[in-house]
């Protein structure tokens, strides 16, 4: 038996209220734990949340409280609470601001202010430098910063797929109007083909998962559709957190239906009844649109007990992260929906065999469910017949930020050379010298301006020596310092290592610690090949893929601009400015 | 069952068995930290790269050996090549970069895997110059309950700790907590490491991050000599080493037998060597002044003189008036002299005492648990020696130690003077007193020994060999640690010389020698040897009838409560 002996700690009224909220009624006498809670364990992570709305931070009386209605050890609820950075553990003011410091923000001069803390990417970088702003309490109040963004460059414009109901300017508050707007037409269309016809349609599409490992999302939903044992289970991977990305949280805040089609149509291709759309806690405006669009979606018959009237039975439930980018890796992901610690599994068994409470589960990244629809509705020749080649196919969003004009998701055609992609965001910011780019999320090595012709898909990009990933495009102009760039990198991939493997926890570490050491003029000639050395004992060695996305940007520094690390190193410090653009308002 | 190979040897395991097992039987050691055979596999630690092969079709990345399983013919795997040899380096400046290297002060020192793994595959020159150790302030000893101590910066962050209290213990004191490089092991603020079986989480501690309380500082680990034993803190029989100094007992750690505790014991056997240092020792034979009664003063005496007279008082004593008090601390061979000599002028009356104590319970693999509730470990033994149970008729321990029996005996003969916890009671050793002679044989000088008229020392456990019968009746055997000191002597060598005083074939008997005969003998022994019993212990054939004392006494509870 657990050790679950009552803690000396109570909970106050108010977070007994919050927890009792977020778990349903307390059914066991004197809150000793029910029959029925145990299989709650999955709401372990919302029962911690709700008590921090409430009051600010999770006292050791709502953890023991948490943990008894769970029957979760506390050492493993504690466990849990401690993993999630959004979970605060010691008492603090219920007003809590989080200021963006990551690169995109840190190119656009973010700083925080006195009491803010400083936090990773917030998924909100065309609007840099942005914050996140919780106020616990009664009415809990959480806000992301600045509220409203640029427009979507592309607005108005024809021709767009997964952006086209955005660019229209149809009201992701309405089911009536994404109906009027096509929608669900697709999903109708699926029901009519049947499963094994879907499935062949997508897998012929040659569609790749958009999240960043461009895995054939065909083989996937193959892969779990033939599996006999049942439950299945879909996950969507909303946890959007590699700096720099944003683009779902564009889909999700204004085309909520189209992804909830999406998701439908996986459902039904590989029969699963149970579909989890798993969003990173910072996105507070998608997971409200989102529950409001699955609320209109059970009233109006596409989701319940018999979708579209056929009988075939689909729920949908939304999961909020809680401030851990290694929960958007699939198995970190899954152990975080299950209500652990979003550390990732060891595979073999991969998820499409054992994944979301052991049963076989597709997961997918929110863009790739996105395209779903229109792979059905208009056909996989058509899907084919956008892209670069046989494998790098349809369009494809790309997040682009750091110095460029106009800053944003924009959907082309996959395989869109970078050069034709920064003239359509209005070229560099201020008309200023192209110095580098990532071209897919913090994890990818970093490019210099000779590969602005590069073509930016897959193959390409990867055959450039770095990858497309997420496709989140962070362009620097010639002020910017590549050092201090590269080492908010590695404190970022430090921060969220889950710390489990020895090379990812130990090395993001040293990395971090050597990289601010360069920055701060406390490098030596030896720093370099130290670097490259541990990045190669990183490499391919670590638990999951977090550890190689780590070593990305710093191999990227030293094998690229080795004249900078150099400059740092004889100059004794940092000879760039720091960035001071927005300090007029600008 | 599928055939592997590792290194270029080639071994068949059974399918599913995982790299690093299959390594073992074929002879290579995969360094590894965070695997162990009965915890979940989470592949953390990366020690455990290695080069798979299938069908001479290399995998593209190291694969941890751990979680790769032997499944189908065709597999090879090298842990030689110089890629592997680099990884493994890696890690291992991995894991020493932010340990504090503090061996000179941590009692892992000797058995550390950090020290062992160094040496074989890692580095000897740091490059971790000019960045400070990661540490935590406060968390270099936190008493994690009362038997463990926690040192955090020497933590490596395996989880075994973790796992072994969710998964073996079942309790989940320990958690995993924060996150990256600031992850670290420990209770719930408030909470305590406290379940029975909390030091197994110091022996699969791979490191020096948690330690004994009992065994903190008090000896380095490479002067320790370690002998196989068994426990005698209940009926259970986990196999144990007994590690000592010069016959300083320092501690108890499991000894790994899959039938009995497999790799785990509680923390109540550890201490049960404690009683060796802390109870007063008896050092001489000792006998009541010649011709003395009650009230004549007890003094030193040799052996001879010691065995003489208890020789000349069982062979004037009709049989009938003979009561011979075993206990579950005998082994099976010295129980069985017991009886020997209690039959040797006809049968007298022979029982076992046998305290009940608190219930200690093992969780085996793919086994139930195993449970003992006798405070002893060899009452089965004993019994089955013809000591004691239920066809042996006359006097009880029940009437000797709560009734008047004594009072109608001659000659009563103890052993041992430290059976249970009425040899420490006045109350009780009085009744035993009122037998007009006693004979108490034993390593402690408890009062019942001092109550005697003549008391003999004979061997604690470490100082003897023999076998005892566990609760599920599996014999095991274990082994000297270290010999007698002084005028004490080990009971089979004292009871040889007093039955050869009745029967010369009786001389010179040995551990060994009288196994060999009772086998011989007993039915429930048959076809076993001293020589041939097997390290993991050997089952017993034993009819039904003989009912466990801890069933009855149960049976009796039950009653009483209805």
């Amino acid at each position: 038996m657990p050790d679950l002996r009552l803690l000396n700690a109570e909970p106050s009224e108010a977070e007994r209220i919050a927890i009792d909220a977020a778990l349903g009624a307390a059914n066991g006498a004197n809150g000793r734990t029910a029959r029925d809670d145990r299989t709650k364990r999955h709401l372990l992570l919302p029962a911690l949340r709700a008590a921090q709305q409430r009051v600010g931070w999770v006292s050791e009386g709502a953890l023991g409280y948490a943990s008894r209605r769970l029957a979760v050890p506390p050492a493993e609820a504690y466990g849990v609470a401690s993993f999630y950075a959004l979970i605060a553990l010691e008492e603090r003011p219920p007003d809590v601001t989080h200021v963006c410091t990551d690169l995109s923000c840190m190119l656009k001069g973010a700083t925080v202010p006195e009491g803010a803390h400083p936090s990773p990417c917030l998924g909100l970088c065309e609007r840099a430098p942005a914050s996140y702003r919780t106020i616990a309490g009664a009415r809990p109040v959480e806000e992301q910063i600045p509220a409203v963004g640029p427009p979507l460059p592309q607005a108005g414009q024809p021709g767009l797929r997964l952006l086209r109901r955005i660019a229209a300017g149809v009201d992701p508050e309405s089911i009536d109007a994404y109906i009027q707007a096509g929608g669900f037409e697709s999903l109708r269309h699926a029901r009519e083909l049947g499963p094994g016809a879907v499935l062949r349609e997508v897998t012929e599409s040659r569609l790749l998962g958009r999240g960043g490992a461009a895995f054939p999302t065909g083989v996937k939903w193959a892969a779990v559709a033939q599996q006999p044992a049942l439950p299945h289970y879909i996950v969507c991977n909303a946890d959007e957190s590699e700096p720099g990305t944003f683009k779902d949280r564009l889909l999700m805040e204004n085309d909520p239906h189209q992804l909830i089609e999406g998701c439908a149509i996986c459902c039904f291709a590989v029969q699963a009844n149970t579909c989890y759309i798993y969003i990173r806690g910072e996105y507070t405006k998608s997971a409200a649109i989102l529950e409001r669009a699955l609320k209109e979606a059970y009233e109006n018959g596409l989701l319940g007990d018999s979708v579209l009237g056929s009988g075939f039975k689909l729920n949908m439930y939304i999961h909020r992260g809680a401030g851990a980018y290694i929960c958007g890796e699939e198995t970190g992901m899954l152990e975080s929906l299950e209500g652990k610690r979003g550390q990732p599994r060891v595979k073999p068994p991969f998820p499409a065999v054992v994944g979301a409470f052991g049963a076989p589960t597709v997961i997918n990244n929110v863009e790739t469910l996105c395209n779903v629809p229109h792979i059905i509705t208009r056909g996989a020749d058509w899907f084919k017949g956008i892209g670069t080649d046989e494998r790098n196919t349809g369009p494809k969003l790309y997040a682009i930020s750091g110095h460029v004009d106009r800053p944003g998701t924009y959907e082309h055609p996959i395989g869109i050379t970078f050069r034709e992609m920064l003239d359509k965001a209005g070229g560099m910011w201020k008309g200023r010298q192209l110095k580098a780019f990532i071209p897919g999320g913090a994890s990818a090595p970093i490019l210099k301006p000779d590969q602005i012709d590069l073509k930016m898909d897959f193959d390409s990009v990867a055959k450039a020596g770095s990858m497309l990933g997420s496709a989140a495009v962070i362009v620097m102009d010639e002020t910017t310092c590549m050092v201090r760039s590269v080492a908010r990198l590695s404190k970022f991939f430090n921060h969220e290592s889950c710390g489990q493997c020895t090379p990812c926890r130990e090395g993001t570490n040293w990395m971090e610690l050597v990289m601010d050491r360069l920055e701060h003029g406390q490098g030596t000639e030896r720093d370099s090949q130290l670097l490259l050395s541990i990045c190669k004992n990183i490499g391919g060695q670590s638990l999951c893929a977090l550890g190689d996305a780590a070593i990305g940007p710093v191999k990227s520094l030293v094998d690229r601009f080795p004249e900078e690390i150099e400059q740092h190193v004889r100059q004794r410090g940092c000879p760039f400015p720091q960035p001071r653009y927005f300090e007029n308002g600008a | 069952m599928p055939k592997v190979t590792i290194n270029d040897r080639t071994v068949e395991v059974e399918a599913g068995t995982n790299v690093i097992d299959a390594g073992l039987k074929a002879g290579v050691l995969i360094p590894h930290y965070c695997y162990h055979p009965r915890l979940s596999v989470v592949g953390q630690c990366r020690m455990c790269l290695v080069e798979i092969s299938d069908n001479g079709k290399k995998m593209p990345k190291l694969q941890t050996a751990c979680s790769s399983y032997v499944t189908k013919d065709g597999w090879s795997v090298r842990t030689d090549t110089p890629e592997v040899a680099e990884a493994q380096k890696g890690m291992m400046e991995f894991f020493l970069i932010n340990h504090p290297l503090d061996c000179p002060i941590c009692d892992q020192a000797g058995e550390c895997g950090l020290q062992d793994y160094s040496f074989k595959h890692g580095v000897a020159f740091s490059r971790f110059q000019y960045e400070d150790k990661r540490t935590y302030p406060g968390r270099e000893r936190i008493p994690l309950g009362a038997n463990v101590v926690l040192n955090m910066n020497r933590c490596i962050q395996c989880t075994r700790c973790i796992r072994f209290t969710q998964e073996i213990a079942g309790t989940g004191e320990l958690g995993f907590f924060n996150r990256g490089a600031r992850v670290e092991i420990g209770t719930f603020p408030g909470k305590e490491l406290s379940n029975p079986l909390a030091t197994c989480v110091v022996d699969i501690c791979p490191v020096g991050a948690l330690t004994s309380t009992r065994f903190r500082f008090a000896e380095r680990v490479w002067y320790l000599d370690k002998k196989p034993s068994i426990c005698t803190g209940c009926e259970v029989g986990c196999n144990i080493t007994m590690e000592h100094r010069r016959g300083d007992i320092k501690r108890y750690k499991p000894r790994f037998n899959v039938e009995v505790n497999d790799y785990w014991m509680c923390d109540y056997g550890r201490s049960t060597h404690e009683r060796y240092k802390k109870l007063p020792r008896l050092t001489s034979p000792r006998m009541r002044a010649e011709g003395g009664n009650g009230n004549a003063p007890v003094v030193n005496t040799g052996w001879s003189q010691a065995l003489d007279a208890v020789h000349a008082k069982l062979a004037a004593t009709v049989p009938g008036e003979i009561a011979f008090l075993g206990s579950g601390f005998l082994t099976t061979e010295e129980a069985y002299l017991f009886a020997k000599l209690a039959n040797i002028g006809g049968p007298s009356h022979r029982a076992v005492a046998v305290d009940l104590g608190p219930e200690w319970t093992i969780p085996r693999h793919q086994r139930p648990p195993i449970t003992g509730r006798e405070a002893a470990p060899n009452r089965r033994g004993a019994e089955l020696a013809g000591l004691g149970g239920v066809e042996v008729a006359g006097l009880s321990a029940d009437d000797l130690l709560n009734g008047d029996g004594a009072s109608r005996c001659a000659v009563l003969v103890v052993c041992d003077s430290d059976f249970g916890k009425a040899a420490w009671d006045p109350e009780a050793v009085a009744r035993l007193r009122q037998a007009k002679f006693l004979v108490v044989f034993g390593w402690a000088d408890s009062p019942l020994a001092q109550a005697a008229d003549v008391a003999l020392p004979v061997a604690h456990h470490g100082e003897k060999e023999g076998t005892f019968v566990n609760v599920e009746w599996r014999v095991q055997r274990f082994e000297r640690a270290f010999p007698a000191t002084g005028q004490v002597r080990p009971a089979i060598e004292v009871l040889s010389d007093l039955l050869s005083r009745f029967d010369a074939g009786w001389a010179h008997l040995s551990a060994s020698t009288v196994f060999d005969r009772l086998a011989s003998e007993l039915q429930a022994f048959a076809g076993l040897s001293w020589r041939r019993l097997p390290a993991t212990g050997a089952a017993l054939q034993v009819p039904g009838a003989v009912p466990r004392l801890s069933d009855a006494a149960a049976e009796t509870a039950r009653e009483a409560s209805q």
